[in-house]
């Protein structure tokens, strides 16, 4: 029998298909989970800060120790003077795999105002001596077991160990509910009045000059003529803001409110005179946005302090695990990174200082200046090689340069200013990358107009590369310094310490303080290092304010991209 | 008139003096770079001499039997690729002797031998003889493609690094094969497998003898953690990249990149937490069902290089998979729309067009993020444990290199010390390996970029 070709092929073509349709499937699912893979981390990172009970076991007995012990004491009572409980009951659950099967029990704690009463808990194959018991607050007690396998402790419900006198644990209190609290808090205001005047001016000026109308632009028209004026009454404002709110840090914001108002005050009314003498009406808003957000963006920066401002002038956010308080070796729960949130700040701010002028100086020399020869090859590779060395290897090198005295070594000790260094050297590479890029992407018909007016090479550099580069060059010092707050691998090799209890000096090396440091991820390397799952609660919080921060800082180097992409194209 | 027409006095200098400025400002990058090497050199010269002084440079025994080993096998079979590639190279029209068959068979016969080959990586003990059968083939593949060539005039003529490469390989194989018991300072240190640099002895500054400095046992385990992080981070990673290339809408990708980026921004340590917290414990469930079964002879740790395997994988996806959307990317649209209407399906020329053509530039990601994975300290210090001893169990705990300088320096370590000098000269040899590594992916990445 002949086989009918026809029907053959189309047989092996729809099984062909489904093949196809099977794996182009496949290969898009590959990729999902990958992605998925990487939200459920981010995900499960932030679980642990919710887990707030206690979790242990108790070790099995043996014929060297009879009686194996674990120890619980909670600080605050959870009932009050007539015995009735304040907060949910604290129960935990206890589990084993007895000779009879799975065992578990509940046993319910009741923690009482009279410090030193105790009661112990004997667990046997029996079960437990008694299924309530009442202790005094901070009063340790024991659950001893005389099994010889592993008995399991797990908090059921009720406030944990080291929870307040309301029955919340403080890591809550930094995740869920901080100490927000909205102009008035406990019966006063919580701004002062100078600061809010200028945010709200701010604002204000920002959304007339966002969406002008002829009628929101009338008042401005009294101000022609009085410039002087308007600076001088504006400069004292800021100075008193900052003078009478004590130099905190919404003062200051406050004050930097004040005076971003006066610069785009008189860049409005200026270009409002430019445009009404050149008989052109005043809500053309293309043009009134250009006179004043001419190339400074001064409407980019003044929405972006309007809203790092709100979370300290009228929102009054008050982070106490950021900004207040140091590690409680006693206390997991009580403890804070506020040591470790300082001296990131101080470790970045000196290595920005440092790498940005160096490296974008030498993106400038290699991109506008140099001929392609040898050396200049070989800085080029050098510098694609360097943004690949291991991190840990910046920071034998710091070790050896900066901290160690003797032979090449600069001897500045453990401290922040080596820290500072050593980072600066290893954003380098990562900035000069980044700022190549970004001039390479100047047009050439920038450069060569430049030219044909006339301009000598370090004009165009600096009138017309740069300006147009300089976003580009901006983002990538954000994300190189993003990169390198995250970095703690260099920093444990120059020596950043485990405990640090009062705020880090920048200059220690220098003028003979304390040197001691330390920054956010090590904190975490080091809480996570700890034994106690408590002191990893504290980890997962550290780590998602990390996470927050470098997302924060992210973010604005992705709006400056958006925004200065924007304005190119239009 | 002829006056006016003169170039005006030029005001060069401030100009000049701006570029030399830029110039010391770039000269910085050398600097930078000459201080590492310089550092890790000086301080690992001073180890090696003073292992040295007790133990001498480099001795082995010579033993020829060896060459009837399984490495005496690789050897051989280098040797084998080497004559092939030379003949290839220098006596071409000795190629028109072997058949047609030999060098273009069937392709699933083509298939069926590179999946053993990638079968045999777990199967085979010796490293060396696995990597000699690769060469084999490749040098196979190299021949039948510069036979296809002939007379077209595209054979690279003077191609010389395959020959040399292999030269060294076969050297290599051959003094391994043919020699043993490794001592002195870089005998010990390159070829031995044991590392216990803090050894008892009751004046720490010095050196003593139960103290043994094997790289290897550091070495192997970070190999372990690097390929397994490949392992987890490739598929998922081109996956990814395939997916976002050439599935996704414009609108997804729009916002799927950000977020990769922002995934490539979170920090080694958080990772190295989450390793620790989540990822351990459940290596550990996988490992006590192998323990029961038998197949593994040690219950599993909690720490283990499969931990960090998976968590230092996840750190290089994003790396592998926005390197590889835009290697896909850079691929000319001309050849997809052309392989569309010769009647490919979509997942046909997203397989064997656009992969054939970015599959350098994927290779470069690889390579990259090998390195990244190599240097990676944090999350395998956290992941990986603190035992330096290498063992083909991978559920039990073990040691990489960056994770003993970050454990080793996390002491009071007094300068000139024994243990602060060996952190140097485990330092040199991480510089020199990830170095390597980055040269090389950057030279196929540029060589990637030059054929688009």
């Amino acid at each position: 029998m002949k086989k009918d070709i026809d029907t053959l092929k189309k047989r092996s073509r729809r099984r062909r298909d489904v093949v196809e349709q099977a794996g182009s499937a496949s290969l898009a699912l590959s990729g999902l989970v990958g992605m998925f893979f990487l939200v459920v981390l981010v995900w499960q990172i932030a679980i642990p800060t919710f887990i707030d009970g206690e979790n242990g076991e108790i070790s099995a007995a043996s014929e060297f120790i009879p009686i194996s012990d674990y120890v619980l004491e909670w600080d605050h009572p959870n009932v009050n003077e007539q015995g009735d409980l304040k907060t949910e009951p604290i129960v935990l659950t206890i589990k084993w795999e007895g000779q009879t099967g799975a065992q578990t029990h509940d046993l319910e704690i009741v923690v009482t105002a009279n410090r030193g009463e105790k009661e112990d808990v004997q667990i046997s194959e029996e079960g437990l001596s008694t299924t309530s018991i009442e202790v005094g607050k901070k009063t340790k007690f024991y659950l001893k077991s005389v099994l010889d396998v592993p008995v399991s402790v797990e908090q059921r419900s009720g406030p944990v160990p080291a929870a307040d006198a309301s029955g919340n644990p403080h890591v809550s209190s930094f995740v869920v509910s901080g100490d927000v609290a909205v102009l008035i808090s406990n019966g006063s205001a919580v701004f002062e009045p100078l600061e809010m005047a200028g945010w709200t001016s701010l604002l204000v000026l920002t959304f007339i000059v966002s969406r002008p109308t002829e009628r929101r632009l009338a008042p401005l028209v009294h101000c022609y003529g009085r410039e002087r004026q308007i600076r001088g009454i504006i400069l004292l404002l800021a100075i008193f803001t900052i003078v009478i709110g004590q130099t905190t840090l919404s003062a200051f914001l406050g004050g930097l409110c004040w005076l971003l108002f006066g610069v785009a005050l008189l860049r409005t009314i200026e270009g409002m005179e430019r445009l009404q003498n050149q008989g052109r009406s005043l809500t053309e808003v293309k043009r009134l946005k250009h006179s004043i957000s001419d190339r400074e963006g001064l409407l980019l920066w003044s929405r972006m302090l309007l809203v790092s401002a709100c979370f300290f002038i009228p929102l009054d956010i008050d982070i106490p695990f950021l900004t207040e308080r140091y590690q409680d070796i006693f206390q997991p729960y009580a403890s804070g990174i506020r040591s470790a949130f300082f001296g990131t700040v101080w470790v970045m701010s000196i290595a920005m200082l440092v790498s940005m002028p160096i490296s974008i100086g030498a993106a400038i020399y290699l991109e506008e200046y140099a001929a392609p020869t040898r050396t200049t090859k070989l800085i080029q590779a050098l510098v694609t090689n360097l943004a690949g060395v291991p991190s840990i290897v910046f920071g034998m090198f710091g070790l050896a340069i900066f901290v160690k005295q003797g032979g090449i070594g600069l001897g500045l000790g453990p401290s922040i200013l080596a820290a500072g260094l050593t980072m600066g050297v290893m954003a380098m590479p990562i900035i000069v990358l980044a700022s190549q890029e970004a001039l390479r992407s100047v047009p050439r018909s920038l450069r060569e107009s430049a030219y044909g007016v006339g301009c000598t090479q370090w004009q165009v550099v600096k009138d017309h590369v740069l300006p147009s580069a300089m976003p580009g060059i901006m983002t990538g010092s954000i994300l190189a310094m993003s990169r390198i707050m995250g970095e703690a691998a260099p920093l444990v090799v120059v020596g950043a310490a485990a405990l640090v209890l009062f705020d880090p000096e920048p200059l220690a090396a220098l003028t003979g303080g304390n040197l001691n440091f330390t920054v956010i991820p090590i904190q975490i390397y080091f809480w996570t290092s700890e034994p106690e799952h408590a002191w990893h609660s504290m980890a997962a919080a550290a780590s998602i304010a990390l996470i927050l921060l470098l997302i924060a800082m992210n973010s604005i180097a992705i709006v400056l991209r958006q925004h200065f992409r924007k304005r190119l194209n239009s | 008139m002829k006056k006016s027409l003169k170039p005006v006095a030029q005001k060069r200098a401030p100009a000049d003096r701006v570029r030399l400025l830029l110039f010391i400002t770039s000269l910085s990058v050398i600097f930078i770079t000459l201080g590492i090497i310089q550092t890790l050199l000086f301080e690992a010269i001073t180890f090696f001499r003073e292992i040295a002084g007790v133990r001498g440079w480099f001795s082995f025994e010579f033993d020829p039997k060896g060459v009837m080993s399984q490495t005496g096998l690789g050897a051989f079979l280098f040797m084998l690729a080497l004559m092939m590639e030379w003949i290839s190279e220098h006596r071409r029209h000795y190629l028109a002797i072997i058949s047609e068959q030999i060098l273009f068979p069937p392709s699933w016969a083509l298939r069926s031998i590179y999946a053993l080959l990638i079968i045999a990586v777990v199967v085979v003990n010796s490293m060396l003889l696995w990597a000699s059968t690769v060469a084999l083939v490749a040098v196979w593949r190299r021949v039948a493609k510069k036979h296809m060539l002939r007379g077209t005039g595209n054979i690279d003529q003077t191609d010389r690094s395959v020959t040399i490469a292999l030269g060294c390989c076969l050297f290599f194989s051959l003094f391994i094969a043919t020699t043993e018991h490794y001592g002195g300072a870089f005998g010990e240190f390159f070829f031995q497998n044991q590392w216990t640099p803090a050894g008892a002895c009751a004046d720490r500054r010095s050196l003593c003898e139960n103290m043994n400095f094997g790289v290897n046992s550091l070495l192997l385990t970070t190999l372990q953690v690097a390929f397994g992080a490949l392992f987890f981070a490739v598929p998922l990673g081109v996956g990814c990249a395939i997916y976002l290339s050439e599935y996704a809408s414009p609108r997804l990708v729009s916002v799927v990149k950000p977020t990769l980026e922002l995934l490539a921004g979170i920090p080694s340590v958080v990772y190295g937490f989450f390793a620790f917290i989540y990822i351990g414990p459940l290596v550990v469930e996988l490992g006590e069902v192998a323990y029961t079964n038998g197949w593994i002879d040690q219950p599993p740790n909690i720490l283990n290089p499969i931990n960090g395997a998976i968590v230092v994988g996840v750190m290089i996806l994003p790396l592998v998979a926005s390197m590889s959307e835009d290697a896909l990317r850079a691929v000319p649209n001309e050849l997809r729309e052309g392989s569309l209407a010769l009647g490919a399906t979509r997942i046909e020329t997203t397989l064997r067009v656009m992969l054939q053509a970015a599959l350098s530039g994927i290779l470069a990601s690889i390579i990259l993020a090998l390195s990244r994975a190599v240097g990676e300290t944090m999350a395998v210090t956290l992941a990986v444990g603190t035992v330096a001893v290498y063992t083909s169990n991978m559920f039990l705990p073990a040691q990489t290199m960056t994770a003993y300088i970050a454990q080793r320096v996390g002491g009071d370590l007094p300068f000139g010390e024994i243990g602060y000098l060996t952190i140097f000269a485990v330092g040199l040899y991480l510089f020199i390996i990830t170095l390597s590594l980055n040269l090389l992916g950057n030279k196929v990445l540029s060589a990637y970029r030059e054929a688009y």
